[in-house]
């Protein structure tokens, strides 16, 4: 009888805790941490995956694109609910939601076509004023855009102004509150957003922090949510999210390379054991790769054969002398020096001398590069860019006229891709209704906290 | 040179030698035991070096024992045996423990450490992080060795030199290897304690060639390194201990004395014979500075050239004035003997030392005064027989007119007593033989005034040969009688004019040729020679004196008639009266010359008579008077 009654209790406090769990509550602060420390609220426009991400993250809550993009590739509307374009992909036509104002107060239909003219001057962009309704937006290239829809769910597009203090004003569920450069930045719910008020009163985002500082103050709940290696969370209190492979790490070698004879980039290439990496620094998390685009994105990746074969790069350098290299890597990473080590020991097995240094002229540089759309051409299209490849040459929208491009673009040696990483996050107890997409976006407007009121 | 002189080097020689000789000797033993003193140094920087060595060895070894024996190693060896053996053979799971040997090297303060596991692939390596999953050659057998033992360790930035140990950690059926250990570098030789004047360099033997990066000193690679090669090559060579000294610069205090002891490990990379196979692992390098050796060898040198010169100095004046105390009496005898052989037998040396010089003064003393009284006694003698001379030719001279006065004087009387009718005719031829006699006698007295009553010389330009020439005229008719005695005349033309008495030169060369032609009654030549003699023999020099020469070819003279031959009232003719060349003598020595004879028996004589050209100071004077 006695166990029947704890058992009835124990069944009257679950169900209260999932009724609990199920009614999200407004109101708390959010607290947020990140390593980059920027001193303006603008995307970066090179610089290392983290930054990027951090700040396309804050920038999101902020403001929002035209359409955004899944990771299955589907667009889904965001300020414009409808579009539509001809045959050959050159004139588009959207309609924008209607009444959405900046968080000034401002319309923000009527500032659209400005912001995004002044993004693309290549672009033709107009407000459709001739047409029967004011919300109408047509957007024509000279070119066929096939990922045009890609292009605009972009965080470099996103429809957001500045005031007077270079503070960005847009139309997303939150507001910039408050920003000390380079130390924090306070976001607060805007009660008007479009896509509804969000859960929590503020986020708190501190700058500047370090990974281990980040995780330690997840364990002792100073924070809520913090960017994370991926592996196993410590506690069963933390939970880790991991998202698709995002990023992608690779060897650039530089224009003044010593580097230049083909045979020693092909044995540098052939030298490097990935597996161990993957398996021991990267704490598996890693895909290796040999392809710039991951493979869920294009599903060839198996082409590029990533497996070492020592022999193959020894018998490329018979007969010569190969220089020795200087490899760099950002010294902001914590994982890319040794990363860097271990592919200078695989060089050295193959007779390569590789200078793992951060001074001086480099040969080739350890980089990390985030893969910003999962639209695979333009995805091809920005990591060309980000890497100085020259623009892929792209016949058609087959996945073989992709291969055959990106194939093209490796053929020149001038990247060895090495592996495609996934962006990690934490969040401490407090935080509910946490569902990070696979594009590593947080989502934070959908979070609310536990012990708000 | 003089005595003094030759006693004063003789003084400073010795004196000097002795300097010298202890001098060198004092370096020489100075040197040595500074060679010594500087081995045992760099044998007690060896020794410090090994016990050192020892202590970190021990360090080593401790830290790699409390790492093994440590949770974190613990644990890892058993979840290294809990998880799913792999198959023999099979690639090692190497995950999952990048960074753990960093963390426990850092706890531990060690340079190196690596967890290996039994297939002797590296789990965890402190030193070079990403070197995981690679083998560790010095997991060569499954029996560590029990100390420390130094091993090249590969580093990122190239190879390196450790001293390490070896712990395993018998958990379950595959043991974990626990390696650790310290850098063998600069850091290891600063925490040696040094003495000044001494450095310690380490050559880190990891190449099969020199290399001078490797040689590293308290601040990194040393400088010079490529000085310090040969004596490295040497030790690499021959696994020995060598010694060398390296100059710097051309300053000698500059140098070094390089001390070499080589560094064995064990040879881990011997799979087939783990152990001690012993292989060079590195040289250390003692270097003792030869400055301070230089700086009190020159120290030395310097004081010792210093007081070496006072010593010297000293001594010399020492020498000085010992030389002048000792040579004083020598210097008055040798002068005091001067003047006994000038004449001066009143000559006297004034030394009153008691020594053995005392007593040669004194000697001398006494010999000058005994000389003085031999002189006056030999004066008094000579003037008794000069007397006795003078009286015996007063008689003989004498007595050959008296006798025939007396004849006569008797003849005169007997014929007045006897025939008193021859008395007239006896008396007028007594008479005249009386008178005849009487002139003899005034002759004889006449000489001897004349001897006594030598005029002194009237003095005027005379032009020698002409006075040889009028000489032979006056001679002419008695020389040219029976054409017995036969004239040659060997006359310099350029004979220079002298200063003297014609007459008296005319007188004394008479005499001479008088001589000649009485020394050849039978008949001979005569011959006169003059010549010009000058004081210094070079060629050119002005003539200063005259030589008249008078030669006959006459019987000649005995020495002893030569030695006497000047002597007043000597004479070798039957009827001489000796005063002839005595005169000739007296003549020349007027005009301060001198002459001087050459005879031998049967081979004629010849006389010399030089004379100067002008006239000496004292004669000339007392001519002018």
């Amino acid at each position: 009888m006695k166990r029947i009654a704890l058992l009835f209790l124990a069944l009257i406090s679950l169900a209260g805790t999932a009724q609990s769990a199920t009614r999200p509550r407004y109101g708390g602060t959010l607290r947020v941490a990140v390593q980059s420390a920027p001193t303006a609220l603008e995307l970066p426009a090179y610089s290392s995956p983290t930054d990027y991400w951090e700040m396309a993250g804050i920038l999101s809550l902020v403001a929002d694109t035209l359409v955004t993009i899944g990771a299955t590739g589907r667009p889904q509307p965001a300020l414009a609910v409808y579009w539509q374009h001809d045959s050959t992909a050159r004139h588009w036509q959207f309609t924008l939601r209607p009444g959405i104002k900046f968080h000034d107060g401002t319309a923000a239909v009527a500032a659209v076509a400005q912001i995004l003219a002044a993004l693309h001057p290549d672009w033709n962009v107009r407000a459709a004023s001739a047409s029967p309704s004011p919300d109408l937006l047509v957007i024509e290239t000279e070119n066929p855009s096939p990922s045009l829809l890609a292009e605009l769910a972009l965080p470099r597009n996103l429809i957001l102004t500045h005031n007077s203090a270079a503070i960005p004003i847009g139309t997303g569920p939150f507001r910039v509150a408050e920003f000390q450069p380079g130390k924090s930045l306070k976001l607060a719910a805007s009660e008007d957003a479009w896509s509804g008020r969000p859960f929590v009163d503020f986020i708190e985002i501190e700058f500047g922090k370090s990974l281990r500082d980040q995780s330690l103050a997840l364990e002792v709940g100073r924070l809520d949510i913090v960017e994370a290696i991926p592996q196993p969370a410590a506690s069963s209190r933390i939970r880790t999210s991991s998202s698709l492979p995002i990023e992608l790490m690779a060897l650039v070698f530089s224009s003044n390379s010593k580097a230049q004879d083909p045979r020693l980039r092909d044995a540098l290439a052939l030298s490097i054991d990935r597996k161990p990496i993957q398996s021991v620094l990267l704490k598996g998390a890693a895909e290796p790769a040999a392809s710039i685009l991951p493979n869920w994105m294009t599903g060839y990746s198996a082409a590029f054969p990533t497996q070492p074969n020592l022999q193959q790069a020894k018998a490329l350098l018979v007969d010569s002398h190969p220089p020795a290299l200087t490899l760099s890597y950002d010294a902001r990473d914590p994982q890319s020096q040794l990363i860097a080590e271990r592919i200078a020991l695989n060089a050295r097995e193959a007779g390569i001398t590789l200078q793992v240094s951060l001074s001086g002229p480099e040969d080739l540089r350890l980089v990390r590069i985030a893969l910003p759309t999962p639209d695979p051409a333009l995805a091809l299209l920005e990591a060309a860019r980000e890497l100085y490849l020259p623009a892929p040459a792209l016949r058609g929208n087959s996945v073989e006229d992709l291969y055959q491009a990106e194939r093209a673009l490796l053929s020149n040696n001038a990247v060895i891709p090495l592996f495609h990483l996934p962006v990690a996050t934490a969040a401490g107890p407090r935080v509910r209704r946490w569902a990070p997409d696979q594009l590593g976006s947080l989502n934070l407007q959908e979070i609310w906290l536990e012990d708000s009121r | 040179m003089s005595f003094r002189q030759k006693l004063l080097l003789l003084f400073a020689a010795t004196v000097l030698t002795c300097v010298v000789v202890m001098a060198v000797s004092v370096y020489s033993t100075m040197r040595a035991s500074f060679e010594q003193a500087n081995l045992d140094r760099a044998n007690s920087i060896a020794a410090e070096f090994r016990s050192e060595f020892q202590r970190r060895a021990d360090d080593v070894v401790r830290k790699v024992d409390a790492i093994a024996a440590g949770e974190t190693v613990q644990r890892i060896a058993l979840e290294l045996n809990r998880s799913v053996a792999p198959a023999e053979g099979a690639a090692p799971n190497s995950s999952g423990y990048p960074s753990e040997a960093r963390a426990l090297a850092s706890q531990q303060q060690l340079d190196f450490l690596e967890l290996v596991d039994h297939q002797g692939t590296i789990l965890s390596s402190a030193q070079w992080q990403a070197k995981f999953g690679y083998p560790e050659p010095a997991i060569a057998s499954s029996t560590a060795p029990a100390g420390a033992f130094l091993k090249r360790e590969d580093l990122p930035n190239g190879p390196t030199l450790g001293l390490f140990a070896i712990r395993s950690v018998p958990i379950g059926e595959q043991p974990l290897f626990v390696i650790g250990g310290e850098r063998l570098d600069q850091g290891f030789l600063s925490r040696l304690d040094i003495p000044a004047g001494t450095r310690v360099l380490l050559y880190q033997n990891l190449d099969t060639k020199w290399n001078p990066q490797s040689l590293l000193d308290l601040n990194g690679p040393a400088a010079g390194a490529d000085r310090i090669a040969p004596l490295v090559e040497k030790v690499r060579s021959s696994g020995q201990e060598a010694q060398s000294a390296i100059h710097w610069s051309s300053d000698s205090a500059d140098a070094e004395v390089f001390h070499a002891i080589p560094l064995f490990g064990s040879d881990q990379h011997s799979s087939d014979q783990p152990g001690p196979n012993q292989q060079l692992m590195g040289v250390l390098l003692v270097a003792s500075s030869r400055r301070p050796l230089i700086e009190l060898q020159r120290r030395i040198v310097s004081t010792a050239l210093f007081v070496g010169g006072i010593g010297i100095l000293v001594a010399v004046l020492a020498s000085l004035w010992f030389a002048a105390r000792v040579t004083r009496p020598v210097v008055s005898l040798a002068e005091a003997a001067r003047r006994v052989a000038a004449g001066d037998l009143a000559a006297k040396v004034d030394v009153e030392s008691s020594d053995e010089l005392g007593e040669l003064a004194a000697s001398f003393n006494r010999m000058t005064e005994d000389l003085l009284r031999e002189k006056d006694r030999a004066v008094q003698a000579e003037r008794v027989a000069a007397w006795r001379e003078l009286a015996r030719r007063l008689a003989h001279e004498l007595k050959n007119p008296l006798f025939p006065l007396q004849v006569t004087v008797e003849n005169l009387l007997r014929a007045k007593q006897k025939s008193p009718e021859i008395f007239e005719e006896v008396f007028s031829e007594s008479t005249a033989t009386l008178l005849a006699e009487i002139n003899n006698l005034k002759t004889i007295v006449g000489r001897f005034s004349e001897f006594s009553k030598m005029p002194q010389p009237q003095r005027r330009p005379v032009r020698v040969n002409e006075l040889v020439l009028s000489v032979l005229r006056v001679f002419q008719a008695q020389l040219t009688a029976n054409n017995r005695i036969h004239v040659r005349t060997e006359l310099a033309p350029d004979l220079p004019e002298i200063s003297a008495d014609p007459d008296l030169l005319h007188r004394a060369l008479s005499n001479l040729v008088l001589n000649a032609i009485d020394a050849m009654p039978q008949g001979g030549e005569l011959t006169l020679r003059t010549a010009a003699l000058d004081g210094a023999s070079a060629q050119g020099a002005t003539p200063d004196r005259v030589v008249i020469s008078v030669s006959d070819t006459g019987s000649g003279l005995t020495p002893e008639a030569c030695a006497r031959l000047f002597t007043p009232y000597y004479t070798t003719k039957q009827h001489g009266t000796g005063l002839g060349l005595a005169i000739v003598q007296s003549v020349v020595s007027d005009h301060g010359g001198k002459i001087s004879v050459e005879s031998t028996k049967e081979n004629g004589s010849t006389f010399h008579i030089e004379l100067p050209c002008s006239a000496p100071q004292s004669s000339q004077a007392a001519a002018e008077d």
